[in-house]
């Protein structure tokens, strides 16, 4: 192991003042993508792409802004997504990226059958060396998300092998991946974005525990942690808790009890939920800020809606909560009213009653169900907290309450949730749910003709003034909670500005990774 | 000489051949059962960005929209042209991902599965010699203190107290983070594999002290170690001498017929230890219900016990004569 350069080199870095900046910044936020670092199968759509760079990005307020890209527009009928890419863009192997590899690119993923949903392009085409034409099968606003996460990978290079040894036009390029452990990236010096304050950057894969015990010996930066273990950061580490849309809230079946099933025979429709007053009730009498105290000590804030503080949010639609008085009175209204004495309103021999599900695995889920069910007990509402496996949560999805969660940078999820075509698919719009005005709104929203454009309409579908998806209008959901992220994070380190985190904790923080700072000497 | 041997390694062979078919139908049907939807497991948090189109083309360029009995089918096709399939996990082929993984697993494994051996015969040996005074009694609480310790519990004790309180070891990985595997030098590997070796070792070790020390007490009470007793020799020298040997051999078959044991405590302690190994693999090939790879590494594994029992029996041989002879 001893080579004869060893003493020299030990000498001269003795003697060479150490440079700067060369300690290598050291990340455990999991993460790990078992797969490999291949866009076309799906990599790089939370955080950033590392290796890989995008036609457009999201900032940290989640406007869109270019990348690759420096203009683009889409045609008239909102099927012809035109792009100009910038001159400057070359991949890690010094070889400059032009419109072909970006319409290689998009080609490929369509037909890859991975995890870039690409299903409703038509076809790419590189129209010269910088501009590339996206033309859909039908409109979709929604198609801007692919833009701002699909990495573009070199259609020379690109083949068998790529997952593992990626070449791309991203901030870094990959120096050694020991699956199962480590990642080491160092910066691309080709890359476009500018100045990278790391030498080197390691992510150190494996338990929540050995990330933990990695920043209490000192070795890492920025780590992953537990709600409940974020206060107890180790000394010369910050607790940084991060504002997510990973939200949790309470999915009403929408449909009375006609005995209709499933295609697997599963039931669908219950006849209490199906009272647009009981759903109402259960939004205005929820106090969502006691519930964050209960099942997320403290770090999260109460869910309004399935995206809250996204540009596609709309905060009219809300019922603020934490009212009984008004909740009861929305009940007595509707001719729901206790008359057995037993604290649990009926209305024509029908108990107010109905099972939350929750998954038994999922300790933040039992609390949530277990607080709502003692808060609706309070307004004559007997909701059952039942803990079961998944299987058993999707063979009753349809006709009990469930505690599920979403939580994404992509309308596309409002069209999912709340879509007639939906009902009953996967987990998407498991109420049977469905409404034409707001089936309108979300298609007038898939069809508008720019991504600014888009956002009035899927404001229109949560609650138009008359109706809509939003608790004001059928309250399909009462939503509860959005959870915080928690990081501990080196106090040598500047983070800048955060975005608002979407479901899934860890990776997504590394989405601004280029342009952190450390600040001590 | 060893005419015992070929007899042996035929029957066991024979016995392969029924085991091997028997253990892939089984493990099929499991995996099968397993209520996991492996494309919703690969689909994971980002089922909002995944419409149920793109789900049915995942399920088509994957083979999972297929009936079981034909996914089984094409696994037994692929087996023939000595191909184990793809992993939809780790998409690469199933004897890639083993093979990149194995040889750390095997590491880990070979190193505990040595010094829990050593370690266990010693004490076990020890303890017999001391029998009733303090020496043997602290080893036997030790014994039964470990046996009842969750492998993953002394895994977490051990980081607390040598890595984080003492600063003395790596808490994690194989090697330090934020350097090549090239810029790593051999001591910083053996500091790296101490804590996850021990681990593994201690979880192994109970059964072998217990039961060395109870056949070498059952030599030591015998005519024989009675009768050199007599001529002088001291209880330790009669456990370390002739002792050995009739100690040995039980621990040993012992030993090596517990390997798959050890096997099991690497996925355990792979986890905890972030260590870039087969456990690992296993468990997120089990809960992405990725057939190809649990049958690649569920197969491997059975080859491994196999071996491992087959070797016990050889060495049972060996260290007693007595059992060459056809029963």
């Amino acid at each position: 192991m001893v080579r004869p350069l060893t003493p020299l080199a030990l000498a001269a870095s003795l003697l060479l003042p150490a440079p700067t900046e060369a300690r290598p910044l050291v990340l455990a936020i999991g993460g790990e993508p078992a797969g490999g670092f291949d866009p076309i199968m799906g990599w790089g759509h939370y955080g950033n792409p590392l290796f890989q760079s995008t036609l457009l990005r999201y900032d940290a307020e989640l406007t869109l802004v270019g990348d690759l890209a420096t203009d683009w527009t889409l045609s008239e009928d909102g099927r012809v997504w035109r792009l100009r890419l910038r001159g400057d863009a070359r991949f890690s192997d010094g070889t400059p990226l032009t419109a072909e590899d970006v319409a290689f690119t998009y080609n490929t993923a369509r037909a890859a059958g991975g995890l870039a949903d690409l299903t409703v392009l038509k076809e790419a085409r590189a129209l010269d060396e910088l501009t590339v034409e996206l033309e859909l099968t039908e409109p979709r606003i929604t198609f801007v998300s692919r833009l701002a996460t699909l990495g573009v990978v070199p259609a020379a290079t690109y083949g068998q092998g790529y997952a593992r040894q990626p070449v791309g036009s991203g901030p870094f390029q990959m120096v050694e991946w020991r699956e199962g452990e480590q990642l080491l990236v160092e910066p691309n010096p080709y890359w476009h974005g500018g100045e990278i304050a790391f030498e080197r950057v390691s992510f150190v894969f494996g338990s929540e525990e050995a990330g933990q015990a990695l920043a209490r010996t000192g070795a890492a930066d920025v780590v992953a942690v537990p709600p409940s273990m974020a206060d107890a950061a180790p000394s010369g580490m910050a607790v940084l808790h991060v504002e997510t849309v990973d939200n949790r809230g309470l999915a009403f079946p929408m449909l009375p009890d006609t005995g209709e099933t499933t295609d697997v025979g599963t039931p669908i429709g219950n006849d209490v939920t199906a009272d647009r007053a009981i759903r109402v009730a259960v939004n205005q009498a929820l106090d969502r800020e006691a519930l964050v105290a209960l099942a997320l000590n403290g770090h999260g804030r109460p869910a309004m809606g399935p995206a809250d503080g996204l540009p596609w949010d709309n905060p009219e639609a809300a019922i603020p909560g934490n009212d009984p008085t008004a909740a009861m009175a929305t009940l007595e209204a509707a001719g729901w009213r206790d008359t057995d004495g037993d604290d649990i309103r009926e209305k024509a021999g029908l108990r107010a009653a109905f099972r939350v599900l929750y998954p038994a695995s999922d300790s933040t889920r039992q609390a949530l169900a277990l607080g709502a069910s003692e808060q609706l007990r309070g307004i004559g509402i007997d909701a059952q907290p039942t803990g079961s496996s998944w299987d058993e949560i999707g063979a009753l999805m349809h006709s009990q309450v469930v505690v599920l969660g979403w939580g994404a940078h992509d309308p596309s999820e409002l069209f999912y949730l709340h879509h007639g075509d939906y009902a009953g698919v996967d987990y998407y719009n498991t109420g049977h749910y469905a409404n034409p005005v707001v089936d309108a709104r979300l298609e007038a929203a898939e069809a508008a003709s720019s991504f600014d454009a888009s956002l009035g309409e899927w404001k229109a579908a949560a609650w138009d003034g008359e109706t809509g998806f939003g608790p004001k209008g059928d309250a399909t959901w009462a939503w509860m909670v959005n959870l915080e992220h928690s990081y501990w994070v080196s106090d040598c380190l500047d983070l800048g500005p955060l975005q608002i985190h979407p479901h899934g904790h860890g990776f997504p923080i590394t989405h601004d990774l280029p342009s952190w700072r450390w600040t001590c000497e | 000489m060893k005419a015992w041997l070929p007899t042996l390694l035929a029957g066991r062979l024979v016995r392969l051949t029924w085991l091997l078919p028997l253990a892939a139908v089984g493990l099929f049907t499991l995996i099968s059962l397993a209520p996991i939807d492996p494309v919703q497991a690969y689909v994971g948090g980002r089922s909002s960005q995944i419409g149920p189109e793109q789900r049915d083309a995942i399920a088509a360029a994957w083979g999972l929209d297929r009936p079981a009995a034909e996914r089984f089918a094409n696994w037994l096709g692929q087996l023939t042209q000595g191909e184990l399939g793809q992993s939809i996990t780790f998409n690469a082929p199933v004897m890639q991902v083993i093979a990149t993984r194995l040889p750390a697993s095997l590491a880990l494994v070979g190193l505990a599965f040595v010094l829990s051996f050593v370690l266990g015969t010693l004490l076990g040996l020890t303890a017999a010699a001391m029998r009733g005074r303090w020496p043997d009694r602290v080893i036997r609480t030790l014994a039964v203190a470990l046996a009842a310790s969750p492998g993953f519990w002394v895994a977490i004790l051990l980081v607390a107290v040598f890595a984080v309180g003492l600063g003395w070891l790596p808490a994690c990985c194989a090697m330090p983070p934020g350097q090549l595997a090239t810029e790593i030098t051999l001591a910083d590997r053996w500091r790296h594999m101490v804590l996850p070796v021990v681990t593994l070792s201690v979880v192994g070790i109970a059964p072998l002290v217990l039961h060395t020390r109870q056949s070498l007490i059952a030599f030591l009470d015998s005519p024989a170690a009675h009768h050199l007793a007599t001529h002088g020799a001291t209880p330790l020298r009669l456990a370390l001498g002739p002792g050995l040997r009739h100690a040995a051999g039980v621990a040993l078959t012992l030993h090596l017929a517990g390997a798959g044991e050890i096997f099991g405590g690497s996925v355990l302690a792979e986890a905890v230890f972030a260590w870039p190994g087969l456990g690992q693999a296993t468990v997120r090939a089990a809960t992405g219900a990725d057939a190809p790879l649990l049958m690649g590494i569920g197969l491997a594994t059975l080859l491994f016990v196999f071996a491992g029992n087959l070797l016990a029996d050889i060495a049972a041989r060996l260290a007693d004569p007595r059992l060459r002879r056809p029963a």
